[in-house]
C-alpha cells in the first residue's frame, strides 16, 4: 500500500510508516539494513527499481531522498510504501525543497532501522567531498558511481582524495567478474607474472580500477590500451617465459578465455544491471581494502586504508559560492570545526542562524 | 579489521614456496571460491537424485560463476542415448530445478562441456571410453587430470563400479598428475559390518582423504550456523551444558510417504535411513566440544569424540520406540497406509517412525537426555534442534502467576524457514502479574541480503575445492552404526506400533517422554 503525504514533516512519516507496517503485519520482521538512496527526480524510478531488485527476497528499508530546488519554500513531500510491489520491503521516497534539502538528515535519522547497518548510495551527482552530505556521515557503507560523472577518471581521482574506509564505487563492482576470471585463470600457474594489459574504451573508470588492482596485486606495470568498447573489452596477464592469459570480450556479452597451452574457452560475461551491482555491494558491509589498494594504485594517493573510517560533517551552503570556495580550499587540511567558524565569520551580513552543522530540527522556517 | 595482510610480492622468495596465486587475497571477499580446473563424473546420471539435485546444482554453480573455466560434466548411465538426448534431459532438469533462474547463455556454455557415456557398469568398453574421454577432455576442456566421481547409484553397484575404476586406473591420483576424488551418498551400509566393508572397499580404491561422504543436511546453512551460534558468541556457550540444559529434542519430520523408494525403504526403515546419518550428525554438532580450529580435521575429531560417547538407554523397551503409518488424512488428502504403498510386502514390520532417548557420557552432558525422533507422514516437513533449559530454581511469583510458563527453549530450525527461535517467559499486559511463554525469532531470509545456497550446491563446490569440513569421516559412520545396531537388534522380530498418517507419531513415543515427565515440542 502506498500513502502519499503532502507538505508533511519527519514525525508524520515515522508515524505513517509504523502504521503501514502494522497493517501489513510486518511488525515482527527484521530488517537487514537501511539503504539510503540520493537521487535526482528523473532517476528515482531507476534507483528504486535497482534497490528493489538488489534487496529482492530480503526486507530492507529503502529511503530515497530527492533534493529539489534549494531556492524554494521549505517543504517535504513523502511517499510511504510497505509490501505490495516492493515485495517484503518498505520504501519511503522523500522530496525536499528549500533549505530543508541541506538538512535531509533531520528527516532521515529517525527513519533508520534500529542498530542495522546504513548504506548510502548516490545515484548520480555525488558531492565533491562526501562529508559535505550529512547522509554520508551516518552511513557505515557509502556507494558512489564515478561512471555517471562527465569525466569519470577525474571523479575517480577525487574519490581517492576523499576516500575513507567503507567507501566503494560501482565502477569497482563492475570489474568483479573480470577479476574473478583472471584470478581463476592464474590459480594453477606457478610462474611469475611479468606484465599485464587492460583494453577498454577511453576514460573508463572500471578499466582503470582493474588495471590498478592488477598493479597492486602483481607488482608489474599494467598498460591501458584504448579500444572501442563497450566498457572493458579485454585483459591479459603475461607470465613466465612469455606465456599469456587473455580474456577478450568484444561485444559486452560473451568472453573468450585463452591461455598458452590450453584450448580457448567461451564464457558468458555479461555487463550487469544496476540492481545486480547494488546486490553485490550490499552483500558485504565491511571496508573493502582491495578497492582501496586498487584506487591507490590508480591515483598514487597513499595510505588510503589507514584513514579514519568516520567522517565528520562539513557544512557547506551551495547558495554561498564565496563560502564554498573557502571551504573547498581549507577542506584538505582543516577540520570540520574550523570550517564552521569560517562560515560563521562570513555570515555577519546574512541573517543565517548560527546553528549550521547537522541541525536536528526539521529545517522549517530557516530559509535564508 | 585489525590484522593486516601484506601483499604477496612483499614476502621473501622462500615464503612463497609453492607460489600462491598473486591475484588471490584473503581480504578480497568479492572474489568467489572457485575450484581449479576439473571434471565431475556422475554415475547414475539419469537417476532421480541426479536430475532433481545434482544437475540443477551444477547449473546454479555455473550461473553464479563458481565453476572454473576448465570444467567438464560427464554423465554415465545405462541408457542408449547420444549426447543430444542426454543434453535435452539435463537441460530439462536444470530448467526445472535451478534456484537462480534459467539463462540460455549460461546453459549454452555449460552444455558445451557436458558429455554422456552410455554403458552398463560391467561393460569394460564403456569404462575404457570414459577413461579415454577424461584424457581427451584434459586437452579440449583444460580439466588437467582433476576429476571427482559422484556415485549416484545403489550401494550394491559400488563394488562393480569401483573395481572398474581400479582397472582403468581412473581413481589413481598419480596417474594423470591431478587429484581424483569420489563422492558417496548414503546409505553408508546397513549395519556396522556392511558399513565397514563399504568403507574398506572405497578406501582401497581411493585414498581415504579423497573420499567424500555426502550428508546433505550438513550443507544447510543453519547447520553450519550452529557452530557459529555456539562458538562465535558469548551468550550461549556458558549455558550449553547439563547445569542449565534439561533435555535436547531433535526432530526430523517428513509429511511425504515413501514414494517410489519401497524397495530400498522396506529393507532399511526410518532408523537406518535417517537416524543413523542426518539425526546423529545433528546431535554430534549440538553436543560436541569446541574444535581447536575451524578446519575439517579439528571439527571431525570433535564429532568423533561425541559419537563415541553416546550411550543407549538401559531399558530399551521404554526408550526406543518405533511406529508405522496407517492410513489417514494429511493436508486435506486421504493417504494410504504404509502396507498399502506400492511394492511394500503386506506383512512388513519396517518402521516409518523411530524415536529414541540417548545420553552423552561426558562431563558437559552427563544426565541430559537427547530425544531423537524421525518419521514419515507426520503433519508437516520440519527439521529442528530444540535445546530445552531447566526451569528457574526459584520463582518469586505466586504459583498461579506462572502457570503458563514453560521451560526456556532455544530452537534451531534447520528447515523450512531456516532460523533460530528463543522461547522465554514474559509478563502478560494488564494489571495482574501473569507470566507466559513468548517467542523471539531470527529468520535467515530476513537478516541477510544473500539467499542460502542449496545444500548440494555448497557440497559439490566443497568437493571440487577439496574442503572436507562438511563431510563425515568413515570413523563417524562406523560409530553411528554402533548406536543404531543395538536398536535394530532390539527391534528385530517386533512389530512397530501403528500411528495415523497426519499425526505426530505413535502413542508410545508420547509415553516415552511422559515417563520422564516431559512432552514433545510441537515443531
Amino acid at each position: 500500500m502506498t500513502t502519499i503525504l503532502w507538505d508533511t514533516n519527519g514525525t508524520e512519516i515515522v508515524k505513517t510508516l509504523a502504521a503501514e507496517r502494522r497493517t501489513a503485519g510486518a511488525l515482527a520482521s527484521g530488517l537487514a539494513l537501511t539503504l539510503v538512496v540520493i537521487a535526482d527526480e528523473k532517476h528515482v524510478d531507476e534507483a528504486r527499481e535497482a534497490a528493489t531488485q538488489a534487496a529482492a527476497a530480503h526486507p530492507c528499508r529503502l529511503l530515497v531522498v530527492v533534493r529539489r530546488k534549494v531556492d524554494a519554500d521549505d517543504r517535504l513531500d513523502a511517499e510511504v510504501q510497505v509490501g505490495g510491489q516492493m515485495g517484503a520491503n518498505e520504501s519511503v521516497v522523500m522530496r525536499m525543497y528549500g533549505r530543508l534539502t541541506l538538512h535531509a538528515e533531520s528527516v532521515v535519522l529517525p527513519l533508520l532501522a534500529s542498530d542495522a547497518p546504513v548504506v548510502t548510495w548516490w545515484h548520480g551527482d555525488t558531492p565533491e567531498k562526501l562529508a559535505y552530505d550529512a547522509l554520508a556521515v551516518q552511513a557505515s557503507r557509502r556507494v558512489t558511481d564515478v561512471s555517471t560523472a562527465e569525466d569519470p577518471l577525474a571523479a575517480l581521482r577525487q574519490r581517492a582524495k576523499d576516500y575513507a574506509p567503507g567507501d566503494t564505487d560501482l565502477a569497482w563492482t563492475r570489474c568483479t567478474p573480470w577479476r574473478a576470471l583472471l584470478a581463476s585463470g592464474l590459480d594453477d600457474v606457478a610462474a611469475v607474472p611479468t606484465s599485464a594489459e587492460v583494453m577498454a574504451e577511453p576514460k573508463n573508470a572500471s578499466a582503470a580500477l582493474l588495471a590498478g588492482w592488477l598493479t597492486a596485486r602483481l607488482g608489474v606495470k599494467v598498460k591501458q590500451v584504448p579500444s572501442r568498447g563497450p566498457g572493458i573489452t579485454g585483459a591479459e596477464v603475461r607470465f613466465g617465459r612469455n606465456d599469456v592469459l587473455r580474456i577478450d570480450r568484444p561485444d559486452g556479452y560473451l568472453a573468450t578465455l585463452s591461455r598458452t597451452g590450453m584450448s580457448d574457452r567461451q564464457l558468458p560475461l555479461k555487463r550487469r544491471s544496476l540492481g545486480d551491482l547494488l546486490a553485490e555491494e550490499l552483500r558485504r558491509l565491511d571496508a573493502d581494502q582491495p578497492y582501496a589498494d586498487a584506487l591507490s594504485a590508480v591515483t598514487g594517493d597513499k595510505g588510503l586504508d589507514g584513514r579514519p573510517a568516520k567522517r565528520e560533517h562539513v557544512w557547506r551552503d551551495p547558495m554561498r559560492p564565496a563560502a564554498r570556495r573557502t571551504a573547498g580550499k581549507s577542506a584538505t587540511k582543516s577540520t570540520a570545526k574550523k570550517r564552521t567558524t569560517t562560515t560563521k565569520a562570513k555570515k555577519t551580513t546574512a541573517k543565517k542562524p548560527a546553528k549550521t552543522t547537522a541541525s536536528r530540527s526539521s529545517g522549517r522556517g530557516r530559509r535564508s | 579489521m585489525t590484522a593486516s595482510y601484506p601483499p604477496l610480492r612483499d614476502l621473501p622468495e622462500h615464503e612463497t614456496g609453492d607460489r600462491p596465486n598473486p591475484l588471490r587475497d584473503v581480504r578480497d571477499r568479492r572474489l568467489p571460491r572457485v575450484p581449479g580446473p576439473c571434471a565431475l563424473v556422475v554415475f547414475g546420471v539419469t537417476g532421480d537424485l541426479a536430475r532433481k539435485k545434482l544437475i540443477p546444482a551444477v547449473y546454479d554453480l555455473a550461473n553464479r560463476g563458481l565453476l572454473p573455466p576448465g570444467f567438464a560434466l560427464l554423465g554415465f548411465a545405462r541408457r542408449d542415448w547420444g549426447d543430444g538426448d542426454f543434453e535435452a534431459l539435463a537441460r530439462e532438469a536444470a530448467e526445472k530445478g535451478s534456484r537462480t533462474g534459467f539463462r540460455e547463455d549460461v546453459w549454452q556454455r555449460l552444455s558445451d562441456s557436458i558429455r554422456f557415456i552410455p554403458g552398463s557398469f560391467d561393460d569394460d568398453n564403456a569404462f575404457d571410453t570414459l577413461a579415454s574421454t577424461l584424457v581427451e577432455m584434459e586437452e579440449s576442456h583444460g580439466i588437467q587430470g582433476n576429476a571427482a566421481f559422484y556415485l549416484s547409484i545403489p550401494p550394491a553397484m559400488f563394488p562393480v563400479v569401483l573395481k572398474q575404476m581400479q582397472r582403468t586406473r581412473m581413481a589413481d591420483n598419480t596417474e594423470r598428475g591431478g587429484w581424483r576424488r569420489v563422492v558417496v551418498e548414503k546409505p553408508f551400509g546397513h549395519d556396522l559390518a556392511s558399513g565397514r566393508a563399504l568403507n574398506e572397499l572405497v578406501d582401497e580404491v581411493f585414498t581415504p582423504q579423497d573420499v567424500f561422504r555426502i550428508d546433505h543436511y550438513l550443507g544447510k546453512e543453519t547447520v553450519q550456523n550452529l557452530l557459529a551460534l555456539r562458538f562465535a558468541n558469548t551468550l550461549f556457550e556458558p549455558v550449553w551444558n547439563g547445569n542449565y540444559v534439561d533435555s535436547v529434542q531433535i526432530t526430523m519430520a517428513e509429511d511425504v510417504g515413501i514414494g517410489t523408494r519401497a524397495g530400498f525403504y522396506d529393507s532399511a526403515g526410518a532408523a537406518r535411513d535417517v537416524l543413523q546419518n542426518h539425526v546423529l550428525q545433528l546431535m554430534a554438532l549440538t553436543a560436541m566440544e569446541e574444535p581447536a580450529t575451524f578446519d575439517a580435521e579439528a571439527i571431525r575429531t570433535e564429532k568423533v569424540k561425541v559419537l563415541g560417547a553416546i550411550s543407549l538407554p538401559g531399558t530399551m523397551e521404554h526408550y526406543a520406540v518405533r511406529g508405522q503409518y496407517d492410513q489417514g488424512w494429511l493436508g486435506g488428502m486421504r493417504v494410504p497406509s504404509y502396507l498399502d504403498e506400492e511394492n511394500v510386502p503386506k506383512e512388513s514390520t519396517t518402521e516409518t517412525y523411530a524415536a529414541v532417548r540417548l545420553g552423552v557420557e561426558t562431563r558437559r552432558w552427563a544426565g541430559v537426555p537427547f530425544y531423537l525422533r524421525t518419521g514419515k507422514r507426520l503433519p508437516r516437513r520440519v527439521t529442528e534442534i530444540a535445546v530445552v533449559f531447566k526451569k528457574a530454581p526459584h520463582l518469586p511469583f505466586a504459583a498461579t502467576d506462572t502457570e503458563e510458563l514453560g521451560n526456556n527453549q532455544l530452537v534451531v530450525r534447520v528447515q523450512p524457514d531456516e532460523g533460530i527461535t528463543m522461547r522465554f517467559g514474559s509478563k502478560v499486559p494488564g494489571s495482574s502479574m501473569e507470566v507466559r511463554d513468548v517467542s523471539m525469532d531470527f529468520l535467515y531470509g530476513e537478516a541477510f541480503t544473500e539467499s542460502s545456497p542449496e545444500a548440494y550446491e555448497r557440497l559439490l563446490l566443497d568437493v571440487l575445492i577439496g574442503d572436507a569440513t562438511l563431510f563425515p569421516r568413515n570413523e563417524e559412520v562406523e560409530l553411528s552404526w554402533g548406536v543404531i545396531d543395538p536398536l535394530e537388534d532390539f527391534w528385530a522380530g517386533t512389530k512397530p506400533e501403528l500411528y495415523r498418517a497426519g499425526e505426530w507419531g505413535p502413542k508410545c513415543s508420547d509415553d516415552m517422554l511422559a515417563r520422564d515427565g516431559r512432552v514433545w515440542r510441537r515443531p
